[in-house]
C-alpha cells in the first residue's frame, strides 16, 4: 500500500523534506516494535513539535489514513507496529525535558525523552521519576504514557497513571489539548486519566507533566535463593502478610537465573529453583530495621544463600542482571515471546506450574523473571525464529499460558498493553457490554478511527491460530 | 438538590438497579443516583428529579483476598462496614473523607472526595482497580479487574470516579487495599505555614499534614518503628491520640468550598481569603476547605484567584439559592466539549443527575 498521491508532499511541507521516510528500504527498520509482529508502514514522519504533530495528523484525517504514534519502538504487545500502514508518527525528536521544578517536584518533557534520562537529570536534584520499565534506556515517556508502563519498582510506587500530572495531547482532528495539570481535584471528567494508557488509540501524546520523588536516603538490596518457585511465591505472600510492602520484590525461575548469571557474572546462585530480589528504602533507620524482618521472614520460609547489597556497584550489579535478563536469555535461543499476565498474587505458584506444563508440553524452554509482589508475570518463551515450523507452536503455547492466567481469575496485561497481541483475547475477560462501552470512548475521540487501528479492540479481520471455541468469557462474572 | 417528590427505589441487586435506570431512562425520568447522602450538597441544582435511585441495599463485601490484599465490594457498603472487614486482616483502605461518617464506596468514588490520608496514599484513583456501572441503556459494564496491575482495555475506573453519577450509577468496585502500618504516632502544633514546611520535609515524610487557619497543625507519621520514632523524636510535637483523626473526619461547613490549586499556591491563595476566613488544609496535597461565612460575592472573589492559580474552588455543599448564586464548579475547562461527547454516548438522554455536574 502507498499513500494517496499527493501526500508525502504534504507531508514534507510540514516537517520538511528529510523527516519524512517513504523508501522501502528506509522503512524496513519501522517495521516492527519489541514484540512479534510486523508490519511495514507506508511513511515515517520525524515530527519535532506539537504543531508538526498536529499537521500531519489534520492530513491522515483529510486522506483517511491511518496514524501510529511511536517513541523508542520498544513495546511488547505491538503498540507501535502499523498494521493496516499509514504513518508512524515518530516522536522521538520530541526529547527535550522542558522544565523541572524541584521545590513543586516536577518535570514537564516531550514525548521522545528517554524514561532514564529524566532521572539522570533530576538526580540533580535529588529527585527522581519512579515508574522505571526494564526497557528504561531506551523507552520514551510518550510511550509509557500510552501504555501506562509498569516496573519493578511499582511495587511501592505505582504504574505511569499515578505520575502523570496532565498531558498536551492532539486528537484525530488535529485538535490541541491540556488534559489535566499541577493542581488536584479538577473539575470535570478526569479525561488525562482515560487517556493515560489507550495505546496511541485515542490521542498522540505532544507533553507530559509528570511527578518526581524524592531520591530515598538509603537503599538495601537483598538477594535470596530458593529451592523451588512455590516456596519463593510463599516467602512473597508471608513478606507482604507481614504489612511490608518492599519497593520492589523481583522473582527469577532457574532457567533465567543461569544465563543471567552467565552474562553479568553478579553473583545470583545458579543451583537455586528460584531467586528473589527485594529492595527496600527510606530512612537509614527504616531500610535496617525493614531488612532485619525481611531476612527473618524469606529465611523461615526456606530461603537460603541471603545476600545484601553492601556498595552501589553491587546493587547496580544485581539490577543489570534483573533488568538485562531477557538481552540476557538470548543464550539458550535467539528469539523470546514474552508474556505480560497479571494473577492474584496468591496463585503465583499454581500459574507457574501451569505454564511450565504448558512449556513441556509444547516441548519449548520457559524462563520466568517477573515482579512477584504485584502477580505480574512474564514467561518467556524461547525459540528461533528461523524455524518457521516453531512459530505456530510458540502462538499456541503463549494463548495457552494465558488463558491459564485468566481462568485463575487474572488478566491479559500488567504493564505491556493489548495492542496487536493480545486484542483477540479481550472477550476473555470482558463481555460484549464491557467492551461497547470501551468503544463508546474510543468513537468519542475518534470516530473515524484513524488513530492506530486494529489495537486494543478485537479485530474480525484477522484469524489467530486455536481461537475456535475459546471466544467466550473465561471466568463467570462471579466477582460481581 | 431541589426534590419535588421523587419516587424512591431501592433495587436489591446491581441487575435490579440497572432495570429501574433503563425504565426511568426510558419514560426519561430523571434519576439522582444516591449512596450515604454525604456529599447530597456537591453541585448544582438538579434541573428535574424523578427518582431517587438508592444504593444502599446493594451493600455486600463481595470478596476480601488477604492474601491478594484486593477487595470486591458493592458500591452501598459504607466506608466503615469496608473498613470492619479489611481490619481482620489488619488491611485498610486508606481514605478519611470528611463529612464522615456515613459515605458508601459508591459514593466516594462519583465524588472523588479525600481526606488527608491523600499526602501518603493518594486518592482513590491511585488504588480503584476495577468497577461495574449501570448504563442508562440498561447494560452493566465493567472494566479493570481483581489483580493490582493491570492495562488491559481502556481506564474506565478513570472514566466514572468523581464524574458525580453522570455517566453510570457506580454498583460495584474493587480496589487494592494496604497493610496497617507497622506504627502510626499522630503530633499537634502550633506553628502555622513555618511548621508545616518543616514537617513536610522530614526525611520521612509524613502519611497526613493538616494545618487550620488559627496555626494548629496535625500531623501523622507511620511506617517502621524506628523511622517513625527519629522523626517524631526530631520534631518534638505535642502526641496526640488517633482519634483526633475521627473528630477532624467529621468536619462538614453547611457552606463549605473547596479549593484546589497546585500546592506550591495554597498558602498564597488561603492567605487571600476574606480576613478571619475560617479553613484547613492539607498543603502537600494543595487542597484547603473554607467554612464560608460570608457572601456570595467574596466566594466568586475567591474563586478568581483560584482559577487565575490554575485550580478550581468548588462547593461542596451550600444553602440552594446561596449555590444558585456561586455556581456549584466556576469557569467549565477548555475540554468540556469533549466531556460533553461522553455524556451523550454514555447518557444520551440527559436522564442523570441533570445539571448537577459539569456535564
Amino acid at each position: 500500500m502507498a499513500l494517496p498521491a499527493g501526500v508525502a508532499e504534504e507531508l514534507r511541507r510540514i516537517v520538511g523534506r528529510e523527516a519524512v521516510i517513504d523508501a522501502s528500504n528506509d522503512l524496513r527498520i519501522f517495521e516492527r516494535d519489541g514484540s512479534i509482529e510486523g508490519a511495514m508502514p507506508d511513511a515515517v514522519v520525524l515530527a519535532s513539535s506539537t504543531e508538526h504533530v498536529a499537521s500531519v495528523i489534520k492530513v491522515a484525517a483529510r486522506h483517511h489514513i491511518p496514524v501510529v504514534p511511536r517513541g523508542a519502538g520498544t513495546g511488547l504487545s505491538g503498540g507501535a507496529v502499523t498494521i493496516r500502514g499509514g504513518i508512524a508518527l515518530q516522536v522521538t525528536r520530541m526529547r527535550h525535558i522542558l522544565e523541572i521544578d524541584p521545590v513543586a517536584q516536577t518535570a514537564l518533557v516531550e514525548p521522545g525523552v528517554v524514561n532514564q534520562e529524566l532521572s539522570l537529570v533530576a538526580a540533580q536534584n535529588g529527585l527522581f521519576y519512579a515508574p522505571d520499565p526494564s526497557s528504561q534506556k531506551a523507552c520514551t515517556i510518550g510511550g509509557n504514557a500510552a501504555e501506562n508502563s509498569g516496573g519493578p519498582h511499582c511495587l511501592y510506587y505505582g504504574v505511569t497513571t499515578n505520575h502523570v500530572l496532565g498531558m498536551e495531547v492532539v486528537l484525530a482532528d488535529g485538535s490541541v489539548h491540556w488534559v489535566s495539570g499541577d493542581a488536584p481535584d479538577r473539575v470535570g471528567l478526569d479525561l488525562c486519566g482515560v487517556l493515560v494508557g489507550s495505546e496511541g488509540t485515542l490521542c498522540a501524546i505532544t507533553k507530559i507533566k509528570v511527578k518526581l520523588l524524592r531520591i530515598p536516603p538509603s537503599v538495601a538490596t537483598l538477594l535470596a535463593a530458593f529451592p523451588t518457585i512455590e516456596t519463593a511465591s510463599q516467602a512473597v505472600s508471608a513478606v507482604i502478610g507481614h504489612g511490608i510492602v518492599p519497593a520492589a520484590l523481583e522473582m527469577m525461575d532457574r532457567v533465567t537465573v543461569g544465563a543471567v548469571e552467565a552474562h553479568y557474572r553478579a553473583g545470583y546462585p545458579t543451583d537455586a529453583g528460584a531467586v528473589l530480589l527485594v529492595e527496600v528504602d527510606g530512612i537509614p533507620e527504616s531500610t535496617r530495621e525493614l531488612m532485619a524482618t525481611i531476612t527473618e521472614i524469606l529465611t523461615a520460609n526456606h530461603g537460603y544463600a541471603l545476600r545484601e547489597a553492601q556498595t552501589a556497584a553491587e546493587r547496580d550489579l544485581l539490577w543489570a542482571g534483573r533488568k538485562g535478563a531477557i538481552g540476557a536469555l538470548g543464550r539458550i535461543k535467539p528469539n523470546y515471546y514474552l508474556h505480560d499476565g497479571v494473577v492474584p498474587r496468591s496463585r503465583l505458584p499454581q500459574v507457574l506450574s501451569a505454564v511450565g506444563e504448558i512449556g513441556d508440553h509444547y516441548k519449548l524452554p520457559v524462563a520466568n523473571v517477573f515482579h512477584a509482589g504485584d502477580g505480574n508475570l512474564h514467561p518467556n518463551i524461547l525459540f528461533d525464529m528461523r524455524d518457521r515450523q516453531v512459530m505456530h507452536q510458540v502462538e499456541a503455547a503463549g494463548e495457552e499460558m494465558l488463558r491459564a492466567v485468566v481462568e485463575m481469575g487474572g488478566t491479559l496485561s500488567g504493564e505491556h498493553g493489548i495492542g496487536l497481541e493480545k486484542n483477540q483475547f479481550m472477550p476473555w475477560i470482558y463481555s460484549e457490554d464491557d467492551l461497547d462501552a470501551m468503544h463508546r470512548v474510543k468513537d468519542v475521540f475518534d470516530a473515524d478511527g484513524i488513530l492506530n487501528p486494529g489495537k486494543v479492540f478485537p479485530d474480525p479481520s484477522r484469524n489467530m491460530v486455536q481461537l475456535a471455541g475459546r471466544t467466550g468469557l473465561a471466568v463467570e462474572a462471579k466477582w460481581w | 438538590m431541589v426534590v419535588t417528590n421523587p419516587a424512591v427505589e431501592k433495587p436489591a441487586t446491581a441487575e435490579e438497579l440497572a432495570l429501574r435506570l433503563h425504565e426511568a431512562a426510558e419514560s426519561k425520568l430523571a434519576v439522582a443516583p444516591v449512596g450515604g447522602g454525604r456529599a447530597a450538597g456537591m453541585g448544582n441544582v438538579l434541573e428535574r428529579c424523578d427518582v431517587l435511585l438508592h444504593t444502599t441495599r446493594l451493600d455486600r463485601v463481595i470478596e476480601h483476598s488477604h492474601a491478594d490484599m484486593v477487595v470486591s465490594v458493592e458500591a452501598g457498603i459504607t466506608l466503615e462496614a469496608l473498613q470492619a472487614e479489611l481490619a481482620k486482616a489488619n488491611q485498610f483502605l486508606p481514605v478519611d473523607p470528611f463529612n464522615s461518617p456515613g459515605h458508601t464506596i459508591g459514593g466516594l468514588l462519583a465524588t472523588g472526595w479525600t481526606g488527608p490520608l491523600r499526602l501518603r496514599y493518594g486518592s482513590p484513583r491511585d488504588f480503584l482497580i476495577g468497577i461495574r456501572v449501570a448504563l442508562p441503556d440498561g447494560k452493566l459494564a465493567t472494566g479493570g479487574g481483581r489483580v493490582v496491575k493491570n492495562v488491559s482495555g481502556y481506564d474506565m475506573m478513570k472514566l466514572h470516579n468523581g464524574a458525580l453519577g453522570s455517566l453510570g450509577v457506580i454498583v460495584a468496585a474493587s480496589f487494592k487495599v494496604f497493610p496497617r502500618p507497622l506504627d502510626d504516632q499522630t503530633l499537634s502544633d502550633h506553628g502555622g505555614w513555618a511548621a508545616t514546611d518543616r514537617a513536610l520535609s522530614t526525611p520521612l515524610a509524613p502519611t497526613a499534614l493538616e494545618l487550620f487557619s488559627d496555626g494548629r497543625i496535625l500531623a501523622r507519621y507511620s511506617g517502621s518503628p524506628a523511622a517513625v520514632k527519629r522523626v517524631t523524636d526530631e520534631l518534638g510535637w505535642k502526641r496526640e491520640d488517633a482519634a483526633v483523626w475521627d473528630e477532624h473526619s467529621r468536619r462538614a461547613p453547611e457552606r463549605w468550598a473547596r479549593i484546589a490549586v497546585p500546592p506550591s499556591e495554597l498558602r498564597r491563595i488561603v492567605d487571600a481569603l476574606p480576613d478571619d476566613a475560617e479553613w484547613w488544609a492539607s498543603p502537600g496535597v494543595g487542597v484547603a476547605h473554607w467554612t464560608v461565612t460570608t457572601d456570595a460575592k467574596s466566594v466568586r472573589d475567591a474563586r478568581a484567584g483560584v482559577e487565575a492559580a490554575g485550580g478550581a474552588l468548588v462547593m461542596l455543599a451550600a444553602p440552594d439559592g446561596f449555590m444558585r448564586e456561586v455556581g456549584a464548579w466556576g469557569t467549565a475547562p477548555p475540554t468540556v466539549e469533549i466531556m460533553r461527547r461522553l455524556k451523550s454516548a454514555f447518557d444520551p438522554g440527559r436522564v442523570l443527575n441533570p445539571g448537577r455536574f459539569v456535564v
